[in-house]
């Protein structure tokens, strides 16, 4: 649809929804109308949310993720139209919108333990509830937020990191030619050579992919945990950098750069519905130019609600030496494990 | 999918039976690939079934340990396994075996030599829960929303264990059982003490040499089963009642259904009554069970153990598997007998130093016999969700306040119930490189359980059995 289009038919509904307002309600400067500031629905800032999002969809809270405002008080104002001076309506507080409290049996609260999925919503006739359905447009756009959402520069500074870029040059581009997303930009190349240590035992890398929350959210944890864990096996790390805008297999060139023996690469996860900031950590060893997905490994589903950051980056360590011991990484390590 | 298979023995010494299993449990990787790995048991088979044999005592006060410990060993050459084969298990004292003289002694020797890791247990509670795990009840109240209760109806104690979604809700243990009144030659031989105390309200109570067929006898057993009734109503208030072991019930849900087991429920349900050659009221008790009229009120399910309900959960319900990512030093495992202590951290505060602080005082308080303070764990039940700073700051107040007192044999012990140990144990290794540590999780204790760590096993889990260690006095 063109925008033109839009916001012509935008324009014929308000000015419909004026004459009918004018119709009915006479006192409408003493009631606040639809054409108030006050906004009708309101959308919590969608990063600021998405932390507690988590936590809510996991304790059931009572807490109403949308503020609506009544506007019965017109219709009061007919009924009673004794005294001119002074309106009834005045009196009347606007009270935010509560949604009902949800009665659940104790079986789909036992149930609802189990499972982050929408269960025991109920519907209303062949439609979800109102509650249920802005619930669920409220994770859609956490999710578009994720993909198109950008790394903050402050994060990178604080785990001392540089950046370099994919061949990539916008988000269309990226979700469009992923074979791009797997190539450095020339500068970049030059950049990695000049910073980096050469022929590194773990190469850490970082990069948003599709979601840049789940950077946000994660990296420095799992990071943190991974630099600690590695120092206490005795593992010395490369220089680590940002990458933006890269896809999974872009850690080939670098192995092919850096000549690095295992490459651990943090990236965020195509976002989903239940968690728009989960993350992924890849792993090979000695990844190459021609390298075949086999040989890759991952942990995924690594956020609050899933793999605890922490503990993935703890554990990671341990992958990353089991690497480094059979020299082998994907279905080959399963196979040399025995 | 690889798998590992372990060995694991249950051992009862009840009121008036004695049993055995022996089971294998096959261990797996339930995680998918892409996840960090999660160990299960996958599978419990039971391998031997001992006969039920009467408790041997070399007197009233004194259990027959030495007995005990042949049938033990006869029973592992019929099931064609050693004690060092045993990874895993438990051996309980129940009912009022647990008030002899030597029952401490009895369980801790027996559960020291006859397993690689035998795990000695007592305590009213875990006998009923136990009880609930091995007659399949646990895993029927999964099955629905219905608050259950599973009675354990042994030689002397009724051990009752409520559950609803497959968690115990509650539990209650009264003096009830087959062989509170013991008869021989159509006589009454001996009374046991609660029932004695109960009848003391009586003008004209019974007494040893009395008639077996005497109303006073009939008349107990109702007392007995009313006392049942009131308790599972909910309708029993009086804390100093005689047949009242322990405390009061202390689950919130009225009760829906009601599952028995025990040696007295294999008189309910398959009617096998005459195979049992005890002489004492047990009979009698089964069939007032089944006739009387407020137990009749409730759902009557069916168990998939009667007699051997406890030796089955011992044998094969007692051990948990740790979490797989977890920081442990092989060198100080197992250990036996750890006491817990639930270090509560709030969400709210940040003064984790003040916290363990407080918590390791308590603790010593409450562990240490003189100046001799004792090993123990310190169990994190309800860790907010911490940042990777929150957790340095926490690790080094821990350190600060139980370094000192580490030494080779003695590790710092630390269960948490969420999925923190690895990055806990390997930040106090980061910290402090050689003071040894176990830091296991997705555990569930309580202070007042007792918990026992087994051998890393090749997966690099730990059997985990919490457990209680309550030998009740007369």
């Amino acid at each position: 649809m063109n925008d033109q289009l839009v916001s012509m038919i935008t324009q014929l509904v308000m000015e419909k929804m004026e004459k009918n307002t004018e119709g009915q309600a006479p006192e409408v400067d003493t009631t606040p109308t639809e054409q108030s500031t006050e906004p009708l629905i309101k959308f919590y800032d969608a990063n600021a949310n998405e932390s507690t999002e988590i936590v809510e969809s996991r304790t059931t809270s009572l807490e109403p993720l949308i503020k609506l405002y009544q506007h019965g008080a017109p219709q009061q104002a007919h009924i009673a139209p004794a005294t001119f001076e002074q309106p009834l309506n005045v009196a009347v507080p606007i009270k935010p919108f509560q949604f009902e409290a949800d009665t659940l049996t104790e079986s789909v609260q036992a149930a609802k333990k189990h499972t982050p999925a929408r269960i025991g919503v109920g519907r209303a006739g062949t439609r979800p509830k109102t509650k249920t359905w802005l619930k669920f447009r409220l994770d859609h756009a956490a999710a578009v937020d994720a993909v198109y959402g950008e790394v903050s520069e402050d994060l990178l500074q604080k785990l001392d990191v540089f950046q370099v870029t994919s061949k990539v040059t916008d988000k269309e581009e990226y979700i469009t030619r992923p074979d791009l997303g797997r190539r450095l930009s020339d500068e970049s190349k030059t950049l990695i050579q000049q910073k980096c240590k050469q022929q590194p035992k773990v190469q850490i890398i970082l990069s948003n992919g599709l979601s840049a929350s789940a950077i946000e959210e994660n990296v420095q944890d799992v990071y943190l945990a991974l630099q600690q864990s590695l120092s206490n096996l005795n593992i010395e790390i490369g220089t680590t950098f940002y990458i933006d805008k890269g896809r999974v297999a872009l850690m080939d060139e670098i192995g092919e750069l850096l000549q690095a023996e295992v490459i651990v690469y943090l990236i965020g996860e195509r976002p989903g519905l239940v968690s728009a900031e989960s993350m992924s950590a890849y792993l090979c060893y000695k990844p190459r130019i021609g390298t075949v997905e086999a040989e890759r490994m991952v942990i995924s589903n690594i956020h609050k609600g899933g793999i605890p950051p922490l503990e993935a980056g703890a554990y990671l360590g341990t992958v990353v030496q089991k690497i480094l011991h059979y020299q082998a990484s994907g279905v080959e390590l399963v196979a040399k494990e025995g | 999918m690889k798998t590992e298979k372990i060995y694991s023995a249950g051992i009862d010494i009840g009121t008036s039976t004695t049993k055995m299993v022996v089971s294998s449990f096959l261990l797996k990787n339930v995680a998918g690939v892409t996840h960090v790995p999660r160990i299960e048991i996958i599978e419990k088979t039971v391998l031997h079934q001992s006969p039920i044999i009467k408790t041997p005592f070399i007197n009233k006060d004194i259990i027959d340990m030495k007995k005990i410990e042949e049938f033990i060993f006869q029973q592992y050459q019929l099931a064609q396994m050693a004690p060092t084969d045993i990874s895993t298990g438990a051996i309980i004292i129940t009912g009022e075996s647990a008030t002899k003289e030597n029952a401490r002694e009895v369980v801790h020797t027996i559960a020291d030599g006859a397993g690689h890791f035998l795990v000695a247990t007592a305590g009213p509670d875990l006998e009923g829960i136990i009880a609930a795990k091995g007659a399949g009840t646990l895993q029927q109240s999964k099955n629905s929303s219905k608050v259950i209760a599973n009675i354990d109806v042994g030689g002397g104690t009724a051990n009752i264990a409520v559950m609803q979604f497959g968690e115990v809700i509650g539990t209650c243990t009264l003096h009830v059982g087959g062989r509170l009144i013991e008869f021989k030659n159509g006589r009454i031989q001996s009374i046991s003490p609660p029932l004695m105390q109960l009848m003391e309200k009586w003008s004209n109570p019974l007494s040893v040499g009395d008639a077996a067929e005497d109303v006073r006898v009939t008349q107990c057993i109702e007392e007995m089963v009313g006392t049942l009734a009131l308790i599972l109503l909910g309708q029993c208030t009086d804390e100093q009642h005689p047949l009242v072991l322990g405390h009061l019930p202390n689950w919130h849900k009225p009760v829906d259904a009601i599952v028995f087991s025990g040696g007295v429920a294999s008189c309910i349900y398959e009617n096998e009554c005459t195979q049992r050659q005890y002489d004492d009221i047990g009979e009698r008790l089964a069939k007032m069970l089944v006739q009387h009229e407020q137990l009749q009120a409730f759902l009557w399910l069916q168990p998939k153990e009667t007699a051997r309900a406890t030796v089955t959960g011992a044998g094969t319900q007692t051990t948990d598997i740790s979490g797989a990512t977890i920081q442990v030093d092989a060198d100080v495992l197992p250990l036996k007998n750890v006491p817990v202590f639930n270090c509560y951290i709030d969400a709210t505060t940040i003064d984790y130093n003040h916290m363990v602080k407080t918590a390791v005082e308590r603790a010593d308080d409450l562990f240490s016999i003189q100046d001799n303070r004792s090993p123990f764990a310190l169990y994190f039940s309800e860790l907010p969700y911490l940042s990777f700073q929150d957790v340095h700051v926490l690790c080094e107040a821990i350190l600060q306040h139980l370094a000192t007192r580490c030494s080779k044999d003695i590790p710092i012990i630390i269960v948490i119930q969420s999925d923190y140990a690895k990055i806990i144990g390997q930040t106090i290794q980061a910290i402090n490189p050689t003071v040894p540590i176990i830091c296991i999780d997705q555990i569930k204790v309580e202070t007042g359980d007792y918990i026992d760590i087994g051998e890393i096993l090749p997966s690099g889990v730990v059997p985990v059995v919490v457990k209680t260690l309550a030998f009740h006095s007369k």
